[in-house]
Formats: C-alpha cells, sequence, structure tokens
C-alpha cells in the first residue's frame, strides 16, 4: 500500500503502522538533518511520519529502578539543562549542550541524531561511556540494546526496516562521580573532529568512550581497566594506544585519519585531567 | 489551502505539499520575507524565526510540522520592547555590514532577551552562535544586543 502525505499519529503503534504501510515512507523527529536533506533532495520520500506528535516519546523522567529514561523526542535543548543527569550521567548532559548551536538545539532530537549515527555526533561516545541502552519499537515489537551495540557501521544502527527509536535508558547516576565530554572541533558548533566521553566513578572505575574516529564509537574494556586502575601519564599512554588500534578514522575535510588518530590520547589526557578536578571528585 | 498556521498571532491559510519548509511558505506565499533563504541547510542561521517563543531554522522546519504551534517572524516581533531596543542598539553601534544577517541576528537576539534581561558576552555570543555574519562584524553585534539589554534594564526601573 503507497502511502503519501504528511503524518502526525498519536501513539508509537500508529507510527509503527503507517512505516509499516509503505517502505518508502520515514520517520522525521526534529528534522535538523533530514529537512536539509530534503531541502537538497538526496531523499525524496512519498511520505513522511511525524513523531513530534507522541507523549511517550517526549522528555527526560527518571526512571523506577534509579536511572533516567530519555524519550527519543526529546529536543537536545532539554537534555543540556536537565537536573537528572547529574554526576556519571552528567557525560550526556555535556554531550548535548555541545551539539551545534543553541538555535540547532532547540530542534534536534535524542532520537533523530542517534538513528542517523553520523561518525562526528556527540550522543553516540556519550551514551556508550554511560552505558546506555537504546528502546526500539518496530512490527516485530519492542527491544532494547546496548548504546555499543546500537552503532553499527557508517549510518548505519541496529534499527531494522520499520523501526522507530523510542527512549534512551541510562543506568544509575554515580551521583559522587563525574561524567564530562570534550570534542575538538573545528568552530564552535561544528561536527567533531575527534571527541572523548568519560565517566568516573567515585570509586574511580572508568568509563569512556571516542566518537569521530571510526565508524561507530571506540571503546575498550582492556582500556577501562588501566584507566580505573590508575591514571599516570604512562597509564593515560597505554589506554590510548588501545583505543587508538581500534580507530578506523576518514580522511576527510575536518582532520586526516593519522590527525585523528593523534588526538586520541590528548584527548584522553584532557578528559581524565578534568574528570579528576571536577568539584564531586574532590569532594 | 490544506494547512492552518499561527503565524505573527493571526491564522494564516496556505498550501503546503509533505516537503516544503515553513521558510517557502513564509517567503513565497505569506510575502513575509525578512527571513531570508541563505544556505537552505540549517548552518547560517538568516531564516530564524521564533516557534513557541525559541528560535528555530524556518528552512529546516516543515510546514506541516509548526501546525499548532505559534510562530513570530521578525515582522511580527517588531512591536516588542526588546525588538525595539534591539533595532536602536544595532542603529546605533553599526552592528551591520552588508546587513543580510541582521534579520536572523534580531530574532535570535529577541528570544535571548525575553529570557535573559541581563546576559553577559559569553551568553550572547551562545544563544547567536548559529548566525553567522560573513562580514564577520561580531563584536559589535554582541556590544549591540548587551546595549539593548541595557537600556530595557534602565526602561524597566525608570
Amino acid at each position: 500500500m503507497a502511502l503519501t502525505g504528511y503524518h502526525r499519529p498519536a501513539t508509537v503503534d500508529e507510527a509503527v503502522a503507517l512505516l509499516a504501510a509503505d517502505a518508502e515512507a520515514k520517520p522525521i523527529a526534529g528534522g535538523a538533518t533530514l529537512v536539509a536533506m530534503l531541502n537538497a533532495r538526496v531523499i525524496e520520500p512519498p511520505a513522511l511520519v511525524s513523531l513530534a506528535g507522541i507523549a511517550e516519546l517526549q522528555g527526560l523522567s527518571a526512571a523506577a529502578g534509579g536511572g533516567v529514561r530519555i524519550g527519543a523526542f526529546t529536543r537536545h535543548r532539554d537534555t543540556a539543562a536537565s537536573p537528572l543527569l547529574v554526576g556519571t550521567l552528567a557525560v550526556v548532559r555535556d554531550a548535548a549542550g555541545q551539539i551545534a548551536n543553541a538555535t540547532v538545539r532547540n530542534m534536534g532530537t535524542i532520537g533523530g541524531s542517534i538513528a542517523f549515527a553520523d561518525p562526528g555526533l556527540d550522543y553516540p561516545p556519550a551514551l556508550v561511556a554511560a552505558g546506555a541502552e537504546v528502546e526500539i519499537a518496530g512490527p516485530d515489537g519492542r527491544r532494547r540494546v546496548p548504546a555499543a551495540g546500537f552503532f553499527i557501521d557508517w549510518y548505519t544502527t541496529a534499527l531494522q526496516p520499520g523501526e522507530i527509536v523510542i527512549a534512551v535508558h541510562l543506568p544509575p547516576a554515580d551521583a559522587l562521580g563525574t561524567g564530562l565530554y570534550v570534542k575538538h572541533a573545528r568552530v564552535a558548533g561544528d561536527y567533531a573532529t575527534a571527541s572523548v566521553a568519560i565517566c568516573r566513578r567515585a570509586d574511580c572505575a572508568v568509563s569512556v568512550a571516542v566518537g569521530g574516529c571510526g565508524p561507530a564509537p571506540l571503546a575498550s574494556a582492556e582500556a577501562n581497566a588501566l584507566l580505573s586502575a590508575g591514571t599516570g601519564d604512562d597509564i593515560i599512554a597505554r589506554a590510548g594506544a588501545l583505543l587508538q588500534a581500534l580507530a578506523d578514522p576518514l580522511d576527510d575535510v575536518r582532520g586526516s585519519a593519522d590527525y585523528r588518530r593523534a588526538l586520541i590520547p590528548r584527548l584522553l589526557q584532557r578528559a581524565l585531567r578534568q574528570a579528576e578536578a571536577a568539584p564531586e571528585a574532590r569532594a | 489551502m490544506n494547512l492552518e498556521l499561527q503565524i505573527n498571532g493571526e491564522t494564516a491559510r496556505v498550501e503546503a505539499g509533505q516537503h516544503d519548509t515553513l521558510l517557502t511558505v513564509l517567503r513565497d506565499q505569506l510575502q513575509l520575507q525578512a527571513a531570508k533563504r541563505g544556505c537552505n541547510q540549517g548552518v547560517c542561521g538568516v531564516c530564524t524565526v521564533q516557534v513557541d517563543g525559541w528560535p528555530a531554522r524556518a528552512c529546516l522546519s516543515l510546514a506541516h510540522g509548526c501546525a499548532g504551534a505559534q510562530v513570530r517572524t521578525l515582522e511580527g516581533l517588531h512591536h516588542t520592547p526588546a525588538m525595539q531596543a534591539l533595532q536602536r542598539a544595532f542603529t546605533e553601534a553599526g552592528a551591520f555590514q552588508c546587513g543580510f544577517c541582521t534579520p536572523g541576528m534580531l530574532v535570535a537576539a529577541e528570544a535571548l532577551l525575553a529570557r535573559e534581561p541581563a546576559p553577559d558576552a559569553a551568553a550572547v555570543k551562545a544563544a547567536l552562535s548559529g548566525n553567522l555574519c560573513r562580514c564577520t562584524g561580531y563584536l559589535k553585534i554582541v556590544e549591540a544586543v548587551q546595549a539593548a539589554a541595557a537600556a530595557l534594564r534602565q526602561g524597566a526601573s525608570a
């Protein structure tokens, strides 16, 4: 059945049913990327299914088990200002506040951002470092995927045809820990050339992920174990080398592949020193 | 006419396909041409309008996506005290060279002053960081926004 025009369903089930009706139909959230592609005639979907009217996708909320749920339609502006994202979870707030510019943060959504999965985006490494899960709905029902398994390849996620992102689920924060995001970009508001997201718990357990240096965020259990045991310059260099070995960066206008690899240990060092100096860490 | 929008406090009936942007509707159907078509991909900020009080890219907003929202363009903001103070301050500071970016700067700055009566330079720069001035006249623009804020505060206390 061919679907045409603009649709604004009120529930997830209706949205999934509309998208199932026509494989060419596209879901649209904030539009910050999709409408630019429409304007450039990169895509011309016969039907658009807006997710703006679905109450379940809106806003941040404290989850029963102590974590935080971010609805897929939550704007970057709201995530960047959320008082729920404290301690280790501040990594997500910090990343949200560094996306593009204030006007685009009024428009873009977390679900739209991660479904697009540009390698230079700010959320992917932050969600991997935070141990987030992505909740997905589709014709076969709902499922959850760890962020580390959601980002698969260049602009490719675990989403199957007809599926949409419903929410991002964050584990309980360590309120005495620290989370932050260090982004290196050519100018304010650009995509990251390379970036490091870090969560450091009060017991010094560290989780890091690197953005902009391959098709998906880089993370290494071995590097995390090293950095959790100590943060001397030599240890950071060893952890940085482990992450560099996982990198598969592009040569593009934002930087050469070699430049991006060289940034990894330097941004890692900066992120760790900032985490150690953060007020929560000193308390 | 297949779509009703709330533009500058009035109901506007327009014809829009699912790919048509708010910018296209404003400029080509409603003859509201303060918002310019610059890059048409969300980079330059010259199409900035306010949607429910927040700055937004008209070029990245689908017309159908704005149904039910209050849209304000520069044409619909010129009565506000903040806009009048901004226009005076931009003139006095010489905060333009070619002037092409000015409409977007004013709309974004108006939304800032509606929320923050005393923004420091960093707050002004953050609020205008999505608005490019290819003449690079940023210093005077930031000064003008702060001068407008000061004039508004003085007016409020007088």
